[in-house]
């Protein structure tokens, strides 16, 4: 026994003792550094560029301002895509690296959702706040504009979370298309000098109609629906439902006609020639009692199309407010009466008489790309894909109607695409309240936000089933529009919002 | 937590934005009595120290703008005034005849004639400091001109007529403080000792918890001019600014705003909401009111009724009170306990029969550019721009909410694009319709 002690204080004492401080001392100088030539190597440019394929990444850096400026000055991968040292860096360049030796040797890049991941949303997980204010310490510098000044007073002032690249996002990237001012020349010229319609359709008997916008070359089809009656909401049993599409109740509408295809952007562009102005209305709804002169949308800020084309794509980015006061021009330039649909009259058309989750054959478990099977199996899309454009087939942008099978009604893109306004104002609880009609039910009489439905190209499969529901975010989508007050015609920070028209089968159509 | 790491960062480059919350905080959690420098009060000088010379210009040779500039030169050494700009040949005579007559000569070539003639005088390299004199409607526009020409400024109050000049100013006044030039706005009663003193009580916890407070402006009728002979539209407005709210921004901006001032001041904070009525009687020109009577709703239940009025003949007074749970004050020089006992009192200078007088020795028109020459100076940087656009709004929220009869929100008010005057700043008729504004709509028969 003693001499073991012995033996462990020999081993722990005297010259060895320090011979072993020393060496510990030559290891952890040589481990640290070694370890900041590794950190720092594997933050440089060239390690980044060395795995990361994507072809765009490293061409558009050197023709955004962070690189190509006046001053000669670049700004370099990792002082962007990570936060400063002391605010969390090792940390952030750990997680980054193990999800990209991950995509690395498991993932397709050229599968990759590259556009998704330019997106405000997706972009604000690899773009550090931390690093932009870093550099950017002065946000008032004195050549600032006006709308420059006003855009960073709100910053400075917002209770709602902001960042830099709300507003900024293409700052890093270049991006053709991206407009970071008003675009007082959006859907101005008319390039088509076709003839142009002269009158409205004449319609006499309740049948599809092909619609012409008089002074335009503009026309669209109308489908005429048979009323009826449905089950409307989803029941308990449907799988991925929400609360607030319950209980089913049985609803009766009208006869209707309603468009085939959302409103497109060359329809929407002829209404906003027609009307657009530099008016607005401060902080008020606006009434339109009288629609001798309608006054309709400002200039937009930066492009509303997204740079995807105009066209027959569905138009996006307008306003509620917008879209309604297109449904009072359309109605003055036709002689007839069109509206947006209420939530009853859109999911009767929208299932088209199946009572199903959605208006074909399938589960939205099967379906759907939630969950850690489907990230592994990925999800069943047959049936789904050719005839819905969400998250999985859209490639984060609106398609044309052309590119999808229509429902049994004959209408195309109520599921998916974009999401649609109805007439109604939202409430959680509309299905539950025992006050509302049966035939031909309206949304309850007051509200903020309105109904919006049929989910968009950003929808998991989840949300593109015919009875969900969602809502219009005014605050959120209007986040980084740097007017005061902010537009009461466009959105800033929602891209997957359109609409269809409604037009009522009463006998001033029916001549 | 992002938004105070970044409110703390832009913090650094809005100094002028801690008095406000500074003081909210001290009042409410302080025991210990917080000295000058944490409640972000000025120091009480004597004089401004010496230094380098200051040469000034001033925009705007009216009557205020010329007293201001004889302040200025009256508050330390080596301070000139070298350049003048003024609309009106006959402003810029006068400014430059009684300057003769103190044996201080105003060059002719630095005198500027006309709407754009700030900008000429702003690009004098010379000139190191502007006076911001005119009308308010042009402050927001001068001051701009100044921070991008490398001036430090003193900006007579009111700052702006509209929230599109509020934030114009706000703007201007974070560009300013990034670069270090030094901004006094002529909010005096903020520079007097007397209140600076009793502030120090109430920040101090004198009269507990603020609970209510009251603001009053109530005087005769002002000064007017009818319109001459030769005079054209704008000309005339002119001649006649205090009379016309898109130069003046009505009265409860000109003058009643030194009491909503001070009000903010020991609230620590701006209100959220105002509701309001006014109305137009007795005035012979322009298209402004007589008297307001608002209700600025700070939140928690704790209000401040502010009232101005200028009709001959009436009640009249001005200044401020503010009740709190433990006692109340007139915010000049004495706090009461509830019970209407004297508590603490500001103890005047004395004559020299050794009676006490009833002013500080410096008048505070005087203190102010001592201020500014001290910051300059010194290194002791100041820039009150925001907080006297923050309390300038708030007198346009309750001109707002006079004007319309609605309830009107500092978000809705700060956010407003509500931008006062014509379109095109010059001399020639003005396509304008001077209506009396009208609260509410009128009944339906």
């Amino acid at each position: 026994m003693k001499i073991v002690k012995n033996r462990k204080r020999t081993l722990l004492s005297g010259k060895s003792k320090v011979w072993f401080i020393i060496l510990g001392i030559i290891a952890g100088i040589i481990i640290l550094k070694s370890g900041s030539a590794v950190v720092s190597y594997t933050s440089s440019d060239k390690y980044c560029v060395s795995c990361h394929i994507h072809p765009l990444a490293d061409q558009s850096w050197k023709l955004s301002t962070h690189y190509n400026n006046p001053s000669g000055n670049i700004v370099h991968c990792s002082e962007c895509h990570l936060p400063p040292e002391g605010h969390g860096y090792l940390y952030a360049k750990a997680k980054h690296g193990m999800k990209d030796i991950y995509g690395y040797l498991f993932k397709d890049s050229a599968e990759i959702n590259w556009q998704e991941k330019k997106m405000v949303e997706k972009a604000r997980g690899f773009v550090y706040e931390k690093s932009c204010l870093e550099c950017h310490q002065n946000l008032f510098p004195v050549t600032l504009s006006v709308n420059g000044g006003n855009a960073h007073l709100f910053y400075t002032t917002s209770k709602e979370p902001l960042n830099c690249i709300n507003c900024h996002l293409n700052v890093g990237h270049f991006d053709k298309n991206a407009i970071h001012a008003h675009d007082t020349t959006f859907g101005v010229t008319v390039t088509a000098s076709q003839e142009v319609f002269t009158e409205a359709a004449k319609v006499d008997k309740f049948e599809n109609f092909n619609e012409k916008i008089p002074g335009t070359n503009v026309s669209f089809e109308m489908v005429a629906i048979r009323g009826g009656e449905f089950n409307m909401g989803s029941p308990e049993t449907e799988p991925l439902r929400k609360p607030d599409e319950g209980p089913v109740r049985k609803v009766a509408v009208s006869n209707f006609f309603i468009a085939k295809t959302e409103v497109t952007w060359n329809e929407y562009l002829a209404f906003f020639r027609a009307t657009g102005s530099q008016g607005r209305t401060e902080g008020q709804v606006v009434k339109n009692k009288k629609v001798d002169a309608i006054s309709g949308a400002t200039p937009p800020w930066g492009a509303p199309d997204q740079g995807w084309g105009k066209g027959s794509r569905p138009a996006i980015t307008m306003s509620w407010h917008a879209a309604n006061v297109y449904c009072q021009w359309l109605s003055k330039v036709t002689g007839k009466k069109y509206r947006l649909p209420t939530e009853a009259e859109w999911e009767y058309a929208c299932r088209g008489g199946t009572e199903t989750p959605y208006f074909f054959e399938g589960s939205p478990k099967d379906f759907t790309s939630k969950g850690l099977l489907k990230k592994i199996f990925g999800p069943d899309t047959t049936k789904i894909a050719s005839r819905v454009i969400y998250s999985v087939n859209s490639s984060s942008r609106t398609m044309e109607p052309e590119s999808v099978k229509p429902n049994p009604y004959g209408l195309k893109n109520m599921s998916g695409n974009v999401s649609e306004f109805c007439l109604d104002f939202y409430s959680p609880d509309t299905y539950k309240a025992d006050t509302v009609s049966a035939v031909n039910p309206r949304g309850p009489v007051r509200g903020q936000e309105h109904v919006i439905r049929g989910g968009s190209f950003k929808s998991d499969a989840r949300d593109v089933r015919s009875a969900s529901r969602d809502f219009t975010k005014t605050k959120a989508w209007l986040v980084t529009d740097p007017q005061m007050p902010k537009s009461i015609w466009w959105y800033s920070d929602c891209i997957d919002v359109g609409f269809r028209v409604v037009c009522e089968a009463d006998s001033s159509v029916l001549k | 937590m992002d938004n105070i790491n970044r409110r703390k960062f832009i913090g650094k480059t809005a100094l002028a934005g801690i008095g406000l919350t500074g003081a909210a905080a001290l009042i409410t959690s302080c025991k210990r009595k917080p000295d000058s420098k944490e409640l972000g009060l000025p120091p009480i000088l004597s004089g401004a120290p010496k230094g380098k010379k200051l040469r000034a210009g001033l925009v705007g040779a009216g009557a205020r703008g010329t007293g201001a500039a004889i302040n200025f030169i009256s508050s330390g050494p080596d301070l000139e005034i070298v350049a003048l700009a003024d609309v009106f040949q006959d402003k810029i005579d006068a400014c430059r005849e009684r300057f003769a007559s103190f044996n201080l000569p105003i060059p002719a070539e630095n005198c500027f004639v006309g709407f754009d003639g700030y900008k000429k005088l702003m690009a004098l390299p010379d000139v190191d400091v502007v006076i911001l004199a005119t009308p308010p409607q042009f402050r927001p526009d001068h001051f701009l001109a100044a921070v991008s020409n490398n001036k430090h400024a003193f900006l007579e109050k009111p700052v702006a007529v509209d929230p599109v000049g509020i934030r114009s100013v706000i703007t201007t006044a974070k560009k300013a403080a990034a670069i270090g030039l030094c901004v006094v706005t002529g909010t005096q009663r903020r520079h007097q000792e007397d209140y600076i003193e009793t502030y120090k009580q109430v920040a101090g916890g004198a009269i507990g918890t603020i609970t209510s407070a009251k603001a009053f402006w109530n005087q005769d009728h002002v000064w007017f001019r009818e319109r001459e002979e030769g005079w054209n539209d704008m000309e005339y407005m002119i001649r006649n600014w205090n009379n016309f709210c898109w130069l003046c921004g009505d009265h409860i901006l000109d003058t009643h705003v030194h009491n909503i001032d001070v009000i903010n001041w020991f609230m620590g904070k701006h209100p959220e909401k105002a509701i309001g009525y006014g109305g137009r009687h007795r005035r012979v020109t322009g298209d402004q009111y007589d008297f307001f009577s608002i209700d600025f709703d700070y939140g928690n239940g704790v209000s401040s009724h502010s009232m101005c009025r200028q009709i001959d003949s009436c009640a009249n007074g001005t200044g401020e009170v503010v009740v709190g749970t433990d006692g109340y004050t007139n915010c000049v020089n004495t706090i009461w306990d509830l019970n209407g006992k004297i508590k603490w009192q500001f103890e005047y200078p004395k004559d020299e029969n050794g009676n006490p007088m009833n002013a500080v020795k410096i008048p505070p028109y005087v203190q102010e550019h001592m201020h500014l020459v001290h910051a300059i100076r010194t290194g002791n940087y100041v820039n009150e721009a925001e907080t006297t656009a923050i309390s300038t709004l708030t007198a346009i929220m309750g001109r707002t909410a006079a004007y319309t009869g609605r309830l009107i929100t500092w978000d809705e008010i700060f956010k407003s694009d509500m931008d006062l005057g014509p379109s095109k700043i010059e001399f020639g008729p003005v396509d304008m319709v001077f209506e009396t504004p009208i609260p509410g709509t009128p009944v339906n028969v």
